[in-house]
């Protein structure tokens, strides 16, 4: 494993008017990992994928990426370095047909001459021939997330952020998606940063995971160390204690 | 009656398709960059002089002008867009309206300040005269106008579908960040964008400047023109818009057959109007 981690988060704090979605940040992904990172529902997960992939940029803190300091970077130029992601609320091109969607991902690596074998081998991965000549528009939450991992994986990307992609799936599809996800870290050597609900597949899946409440990292370990982990606990039990009694 | 009538409907769908051409352009960059541009007309305008220029210049025919005029208004498209559009795009929407309507002034005070108030025309040359069908006739710049007009939308709609760069405008459009996401370099492919724009209406101003002549407020009726076709075909089908320009066209036509030369535009304003009442996604508009 390199001694340089391939994400380094260093101290991000993300703004929305006076609310603080993240505050000083700070977390590191060594290359060939699969995090996880959890917390309760507005925790800033998402707001702080958003700051590391270029789609927000960040009040404070610096984001590393393969040693180069991408924090106020374009978000196509941090996926030509090698980033990608997929979405909590799926943004599939809607009038694109699922081949053309994931062929734009493709683009980002290579051109017309020979974007198309790359094309064909990403749709026969995600198992979507089927649905390949389909309109993303008339597909269900399941096909949409695996076409927006396809167009993640088409831009060949070495790390991989995936926001909530086993939301909403059942019991059958989660299951294929933890393979796939394994066998791409294992054979394709990507490294996952995953945000994720379904804690059977944070635990299955993850070496190491990182805690977010209120905006702010409380803990940091593999999955024993964080389901015994007094603050973790509490910024759970504390969230449905809360829930409980309002209902 | 009836024959006025026929020969109306003739010319209003030749001159519908160049329409569509001219719609195309601000189709493109209203339907992928969602930006409003209210200069289109003018720079339809601009294109018309170009071609006056070049084709007294070089004692051209209009048709082949676009051949210059064309990278020209390409490159005009990449400056405004760098230097205008591309501030206001995380602006609000009034400075992005403020902004293009004042270029709009700008282009015509220069068109007046360059080329004076007086019409200008080119003597054209290789495509003359009329085809006689029965009792009617087609004048044959039109015709050859017309069909250009339609094979270069058939050769846009070929570009958007099948190329790396219309696959790119295609995606931006429907979700600009995640396109950005995904490796589209979004500055690039908005600058392409407005400049392919641009570059329609150079081939337009030239087909239009066969049996037309210009002058510095003609961009007011190709930008009415091409919002009234803009706005019957919606957004999103290449299709749709021919046939609203043909619509468009006819009602024009029409309009000057039997009312008065002078009321063309008041036809054309009224569909525009009566498209937003009864209809406002547009004929065939998916958004
Ligand atoms: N674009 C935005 N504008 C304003 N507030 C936002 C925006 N995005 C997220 N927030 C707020 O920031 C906080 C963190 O949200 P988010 O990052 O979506 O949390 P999570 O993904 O962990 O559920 C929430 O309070 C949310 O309401
Ligand atoms: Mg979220």
């Amino acid at each position: 494993m390199d001694a340089e981690p391939i994400l380094k988060v260093a101290d991000v704090t993300k703004k929305f008017g006076n609310l603080v979605a993240v505050n000083r940040a700070s977390l590191e992904v060594n290359r060939g990992e699969i995090v996880g990172l959890i917390g309760p529902n507005g925790a800033g997960k998402t707001t702080l994928f958003n700051a590391i992939s270029g789609l927000y940029r960040p009040e404070e803190g610096t984001v590393f990426f393969k040693g180069m300091n991408i924090t106020n970077w374009l978000p196509h130029k941090i996926c030509k370095l090698g980033m990608s992601r997929t979405f909590q609320v799926t943004r599939a091109f809607t009038h694109m047909t699922v081949e053309d969607t994931v062929r734009v991902g493709a683009y980002n690596r290579f051109n017309e001459k020979n974007v198309q074998d790359k094309v064909d081998q990403v749709i026969k991965v995600c198992e979507l021939v089927d649905i390949r000549k389909r309109v993303c528009e008339d597909l269900g939450l399941a096909s949409l997330r695996k076409v927006e991992l396809a167009r993640a994986l088409a831009t060949e990307p070495e790390m991989l952020l995936l926001d909530e992609a086993g939301a909403g799936l059942n019991a059958t599809e989660l299951a294929t998606f933890m393979d796939l996800i394994k066998k791409l870290n294992q054979e394709s050597q990507i490294t996952f940063c995953v945000v994720e609900h379904v804690m059977q597949m944070v635990m299955g899946l993850c070496q190491r995971i990182v805690v977010l409440d209120s905006g702010e990292i409380i803990a940091a370990g593999t999955p024993n160390e964080i389901s015994n982990n007094a603050r973790v606990i509490e910024a759970y039990l504390g969230k449905r204690a809360v829930h409980a009694r309002n209902q | 009656m009836f024959e006025t009538a026929t020969q109306g409907i003739i010319t209003g769908i030749l001159m519908g398709a160049i329409y569509a051409l001219i719609a195309l352009g601000l189709s493109i960059v209203f339907g992928i960059m969602n930006v409003t541009n209210f200069a289109h007309g003018d720079f339809v305008m601009l294109s018309m002089y170009l071609s006056f220029a070049v084709g007294s210049a070089l004692a051209w025919d209009a048709v082949a002008t676009p051949l210059i005029t064309a990278p020209l208004m390409f490159l005009f498209g990449i400056i405004t867009y760098y230097l205008l559009i591309d501030r206001t795009l995380r602006q609000m929407y009034v400075v992005q309206l403020a902004v293009t309507v004042g270029l709009q002034i700008l282009m015509r005070s220069a068109a007046l300040i360059i080329w004076q108030a007086q019409p200008r025309a080119l003597q054209y040359s290789f495509i003359q005269g009329n085809i006689q069908i029965g009792d009617f006739q087609i004048l044959t710049s039109r015709l050859f106008s017309a069909v250009v007009s339609l094979i270069f939308i058939a050769g846009m709609a070929y570009f958007m579908n099948k190329t790396w760069a219309g696959r790119a405008m295609r995606a931006a459009s429907d979700d600009l960040g995640a396109a950005s996401l995904m490796g589209v370099n979004y500055h690039k492919t908005y600058a392409l964008t407005f400049a392919i724009g641009s570059s329609i209406t150079a081939l337009a101003g030239g087909l239009v400047m066969s049996f037309q002549q210009t002058d510095p407020v003609g961009g007011i009726r190709f930008g009415l023109l091409s919002w009234a076709v803009l706005a019957l075909a919606g957004l999103g089908s290449l299709p749709g818009l021919i046939v609203a320009g043909i619509i468009v066209g006819v009602v024009e036509s029409l309009t000057v057959s039997f009312f008065d030369p002078r009321s063309r535009l008041l036809g054309v304003y009224a569909i525009f109007i009566l498209v937003l009442w009864l209809r406002p996604r547009g004929l065939f508009g998916r958004r």
